[in-house]
């Protein structure tokens, strides 16, 4: 007489070896923040940590999208107004603004946000492409996530491109 | 070989170096203190860097030497010569891409922020005077 399984070690037998939710649905995770008016997520692989905007040196004769320089953990740290090179106005500093840090390959940079919203993940179906025709500011868009109203969507950078362009724009003046 | 030459030598060896701070404006600036010959009352006539700010008052100025002779540059304050040393030193990052006169930056704790370095020749060379 053959032994009779139980529900739970029937259950188990078909129960999948990981949440099938990640597999049909995979995931990208972003660094979310604001400034301005817009909310931007950076791959959170490209940003390292978060800092307290403190004082900024300016630098002369720099594309006015790099807001100065700043000392941190021994490096310079150059720090870019990303409104000002989307094209889309102007950060401002004030006692509540962060500093993050992004790196892509060689490339580290400051960056400036106005309210860290944190880290966020999101399916990748639900990131479209970003507006064809759109302005130049598109054409450093991974893709743009819908939010329920005007001001809840996010602009997903490409922020190696985006590190790229900024070196060359300050190099070739 | 004048007691300065030996200063300097055994300040590199040290790993320091003496940099001149000063002040235009609300900005803190630091310069080659050999570079510098002396401090004057300023002159009408003397440079202003705009892009450095303008001073407020400007009644100083750093002198310094260059093949085209002496040259004057206007500041509202020289707040002191500081041994730096060469830990705390760094180039500009080659992404700025900023004047050619800011030739590095000093992490120095005793500023409140990054000090930018100048060249003080260079600055002759963008202005075409002094």
């Amino acid at each position: 007489m053959t032994p009779t399984s139980t529900p739970l070690q029937r259950a188990l037998r078909q129960a999948p070896d990981r949440t099938l939710a990640a597999q049909a649905r995979p995931e990208l995770e972003f660094f979310c923040f604001r400034v301005g008016e817009l909310r931007f997520g950076v791959p959170s692989e490209n940003v390292t940590e978060v800092l307290r905007a403190g004082l900024l040196t300016p630098l002369p004769r720099t594309p006015s999208f790099i807001m100065g320089v700043t000392g941190h953990r021994g490096q310079v740290l150059p720090v870019v107004d990303l409104l000002r090179f989307l094209s889309k106005g102007e950060a401002r500093i004030g006692p509540r603004t962060r500093i993050f840090v992004g790196v892509s390959g060689s490339f580290v940079s400051g960056v400036v946000a106005d309210t860290v919203l944190g880290l966020r993940r999101v399916p990748v179906s639900d990131i479209l492409p970003p507006p064809l025709g759109g302005d130049a500011a598109a054409e450093h868009l991974l893709g743009i996530v819908s939010g329920g109203g005007p001001h809840d969507g996010l602009n997903l950078l490409n922020f190696s491109k985006l590190l790229q362009t900024a070196r060359q724009r300050a190099v070739v003046r | 070989m004048s007691n300065g030459v030996l200063d300097e030598r055994s300040a590199e060896e040290l790993g320091a170096v003496d940099i001149l701070f000063f002040q235009i404006g609300d900005s803190e600036y630091g310069t080659d203190a050999s570079q510098v010959l002396r401090i004057d009352r300023a002159l009408p006539d003397d440079l202003t860097v705009r892009d450095l700010g303008l001073p407020h008052r400007g009644l100083r100025a750093l002198v310094f030497d260059t093949p085209e002779g002496e040259g004057h540059l206007k500041v509202d304050a020289v707040n002191g010569v500081r041994s730096v040393a060469l830990a705390v030193l760094r180039r500009m990052p080659a992404a700025a891409a900023a004047a050619p006169y800011a030739v590095g930056i000093c992490l120095d704790e005793a500023s409140r922020r990054p000090v930018l370095l100048i060249d003080l020749a260079e600055t002759l060379k963008t202005q075409g005077r002094h």
